[in-house]
């Protein structure tokens, strides 16, 4: 072996048997996984030799009957949090939102909303509100006089109304800013609706409001909802969880629903119209909320981007 | 070569202080999800916490000391002064701004996607440029040890390389294969999208990359442990290393075995058909293979020491070994561990048992056994060994450090072990906390509380480390005393090229990378379509805005 000293010619002894092991090593782990493993089924059928390297190389039948017929594709929503739709709504007009608006506040009130069947907007995050107007709009959300009223309206003047609702003082209480409860995100708390609002129920898989919805944290499309009406939260609440509702974009909103006892919808409902509204309405100091809002749509954006 | 000591001594010190920190993390975050009470009880700030402790951990602390070893190992074994000092220079500052970058990051709470990143979760730009700086700063490092290896061998024709030396670069060069895959996806995937350059992001491609580097990056942390098992294991044992070769197989096997078996961390993923799945786990296999040769090597060079030493009969050797030395005993804690840790591996590997314990705390508990155990136990032993050599002060003292090995050691299993069992039980990792009022985890409460204690020991292990590096730097000076390595009992003269180079094995490495993962990797470039919105990890914390 002391005259091994070429280790790119393979008559040479270490060349040839690193690569005899290499060739070997392969061809039997090759032959085991590609066609022996995925050929006897321990509880189907057996396949025949094309189909089981096809299932090893993971192409499944499903990708092979592309001429067989496929059940419509139902998404959610037309809406991605791409950089475009947020940029869109980002250039929302306030002015002009106000004169759109002027159908909407009949029911949604300037401040807050006429009945506590209705959202109240004022405060409304804009994504939020140019979301549903375009699920309205595509028919993702249940048809009625809103989606008579979202086709009405342009993507310009769903941004410029958002815009607007975004920018209204009274309404709802912005999140930026929100403190925690004294006890944090923890599942020490005793209160269990403030354990499912900050802490969630790792349990039954389920995430705290708060994850998305905040404080704290942030999704897109994720609505305010402190100070929203109690009625409101509890009917969209039961209808993500009987399914009249299906355009939460990761079905989120679906899978948590259906796992809350009515009386946890109800209490849900009941914390989140009875606190915020009368905070902001305390607060009253326009400078602040403003600049609150501001910044929290700002750090949003920026983020996202 | 007092500018490598300089060299060696920096990269030591940034790895062990940022080691202490992450320490204190790990203890904190084990009490946040155990059922005592834990001070900031916060998911918000745990996840942010596990982030950190794992970029400190797997990237900066292994990184550093590895580079610094490396020079050390480099300028020692040759025994003439480092080429490309200033390069090394460079790289230690491109790794430092890059561990700044990152750690800020992960600080403000904006980068919360742990050190694996999983697409399609998405942290700021700071932390993926932060990353990329780190692993590609280190690059450097990989160039200087391949270029020292190479000009040797120019200016000495048809002499072996001592085996340390051929030993680091072999662990340079699996870190290059290695790395790549984790570059290419920060390059390609998480900072073009960070960026804003790209609305999608492709979750499945940048997993598939992550895992050519996962684990790999395993081996890499290991390589120094096994190169003190080899070369300075039996010199401080007073013996001689049982065989020279056997030492060279094993960094080649390392190096060959390690690349095409990343998949077998993907064995849950739905991107990618059986048989490659299988293919690589049968790969990661081939790994005990360079284990057993190299538990077989270190016990009959330990046999060889002992018999020196006057130990007699079968088992007498062992009593005869020179169990105060910070080595000796780091060597045979460090066997224990990896013994233990290598079983656990075995079911982690295996395709048809990883879906038992996949995800579980077996899986946390396995990698902190085998690299927070056997492997890091090394590193402290190692540090014990040259510190003399680099700060050109004696150690002080020995029996602090041998205490520190047995905290370690005995705060290691009593981690660990409970850690296994709650696995079993189906305990979720990567979650910040448990309702143990809940019956299905009430059970596993207690297991959870004896592995807080465990993680208590580890803190006051690591705060001891300190302790014992610092009192050595700041005492008196004495004579220096040169690194010894161990000799072979027949020292090579001449060895076969393939035994004294790399060529041969980078070729195989590459028909192997290529057959595991071309169709792999290429499945997504022309069937698979698998971008998806990002998930911002944008937290505000919600910490600082309590009144």
């Amino acid at each position: 072996m002391d005259h091994d000293q070429d280790a790119a010619k393979l008559r040479n002894p270490w060349p040839r048997f690193g690569w005899w092991f290499t060739a070997t090593l392969l061809i039997v782990a090759a032959v085991l996984g590609f066609v022996v493993l995925g050929r006897y089924q321990q509880n189907g059928p057996e396949l025949d030799l094309w189909t089981a390297i096809c299932r090893a190389v993971g192409i499944t039948s499903e990708s092979r009957a592309a001429g067989a017929p496929q059940p419509p594709l139902r998404t959610p929503t037309r809406i991605a949090w791409t950089a475009a739709t947020i940029s869109q709504i980002a250039s929302g007009n306030a002015k002009h939102g106000a004169s759109v608006a002027v159908t909407c506040v009949a029911c949604h009130g300037e401040q807050v909303s006429a009945s506590p069947l209705f959202p109240t907007l004022a405060g409304m995050d804009a994504t939020v509100i140019y979301k549903q107007l375009d699920d309205f709009r595509s028919g993702k959300r249940q048809p009625g006089v809103m989606s008579a009223i979202a086709t009405a309206l342009s993507e310009r003047d769903s941004a410029d109304v958002a815009a607007y609702f975004a920018t209204r003082e009274g309404g709802l209480a912005p999140i930026a800013g929100e403190p925690l409860p004294a006890g944090g995100r923890s599942l020490r708390q005793s209160d269990p609706t403030i354990r499912l609002v900050f802490a969630g129920d790792p349990g039954r898989g389920l995430p705290p409001c708060a994850a998305c919805h905040g404080p704290g944290d942030r999704k897109l499309g994720a609505p305010t909802l402190n100070g929203q009406q109690a009625a409101y939260i509890e009917s969209q609440l039961t209808a993500f969880a009987q399914g009249g509702r299906q355009n939460d974009i990761n079905q989120q909103m679906r899978v948590i629903a259906e796992q809350l006892t009515p009386d946890e919808i109800h209490a849900l409902a009941q914390h989140y119209g009875g606190r915020g509204l009368s905070r902001a309405v305390q607060t009253n100091d326009p400078a602040t909320t403003q600049a609150r809002r501001a910044r929290g749509f700002e750090t949003r954006l920026a983020a996202s981007r | 070569m007092h500018g490598t000591r300089r060299l060696t001594l920096f990269h030591y010190w940034v790895a062990f202080a940022t080691f202490l920190v992450a320490i204190v993390l790990g203890a904190w975050q084990m009490l946040m999800r155990s059922p005592l009470p834990a001070p900031l009880d916060d998911s918000a700030a745990y996840y942010a916490s596990v982030t950190l402790h794992g970029t400190a951990m797997a990237y900066v602390v292994t990184t550093f000391f590895i580079m610094g070893f490396g020079y050390a190992v480099a300028a020692t074994s040759l025994g003439r002064p480092l080429r490309g000092v200033t390069a090394a220079w460079v790289g230690f500052a491109t790794c430092l701004l890059g561990t700044v970058m990152a750690v800020a990051a992960i600080v403000s709470g904006r980068a919360s996607v742990l050190y694996t990143f999983y697409p399609p979760l998405l942290a700021s730009a700071w932390y993926y440029g932060g990353a990329f700086l780190l692993i590609g700063g280190s690059m450097i490092w990989v160039a200087v040890m391949i270029v020292n290896m190479t000009q040797w061998k120019r200016d000495n024709p048809g002499r072996p390389v001592p085996l340390p030396m051929f030993a680091i670069a072999a662990t340079a060069i699996l870190w290059a294969w290695a790395a790549s895959g984790v570059l290419i996806e920060l390059a390609c995937i998480l900072l073009p999208r960070a960026f804003g350059w790209s609305d999608l992001i492709d979750a499945e491609l940048g997993r598939t990359l992550f895992s050519v580097t996962l684990h790999a990056i395993v081996y890499f942390w290991l390589m120094p442990a096994y190169i003190a098992f080899y070369t300075l294991v039996p010199q401080a044992a007073g013996g001689r290393l049982y065989s020279d070769t056997m030492g060279r197989l094993t960094f080649i096997m390392l190096l060959v075995f390690a690349l095409p078996v990343g998949m077998h961390h993907l064995l849950a993923d739905p991107g990618h058909g059986s048989g490659f799945k299988f293919l690589q786990s049968a790969l990661t296999f081939l790994v005990v293979l360079p284990t057993l040769l190299t538990v077989f090597s270190i016990c009959a060079s330990l046999e060889v020491a002992g018999r020196v030493r006057g130990g007699r009969g079968l088992f007498g050797w062992i009593g005869a070994l020179p169990w105060k030395e910070p080595m000796v005993l780091a060597v045979g804690l460090s066997l224990v561990m990896l013994g233990l840790g290598g079983f656990g591996g075995l079911i982690n590997m295996s395709y048809a048992m990883n879906l038992m314990i996949h995800n579980t705390s077996w899986v946390t508990a396995h990698f902190h056994l085998i690299f927070g155990g056997a492997v890091v136990i090394m590193y402290f032993a190692i540090a014990y060994q040259m510190w003399p050599q680099i700060t050109g002060k004696p150690l002080r003292s020995k029996a602090l450090a041998r205490t520190q090995l047995w905290l370690w050691f005995w705060g290691m299993l009593i981690t660990t072990i409970p850690w296994h069992i709650a696995g079993l039980m189906g305990q979720p990792r990567r979650v910040s906390s448990f309702d143990y009022a809940d019956p299905l985890m009430a059970r596993m409460g207690p297991l959870v509380i004896v592995s807080v204690i465990g993680g208590l020991m580890l803190l006051v292990s690591a705060i001891l480390l300190i302790v014992v590096l610092i009192r050595s730097h700041f005492g008196e000076k004495t004579a220096e005393a040169p690194l010894r390595y161990a000799l072979a009992v027949n020292p090579p003269v001449r060895v076969p090229a393939s035994l004294n180079g790399f060529g041969l094995w980078n070729a195989i490495v590459l028909v192997l990378m290529v057959i595991a993962y071309g169709y792999p990797i290429g499945q997504f470039f022309f069937l698979k379509q698998h971008s998806v919105p990002a998930v911002e990890v944008t937290s505000q914390t919600g910490v600082e805005e309590r009144p």
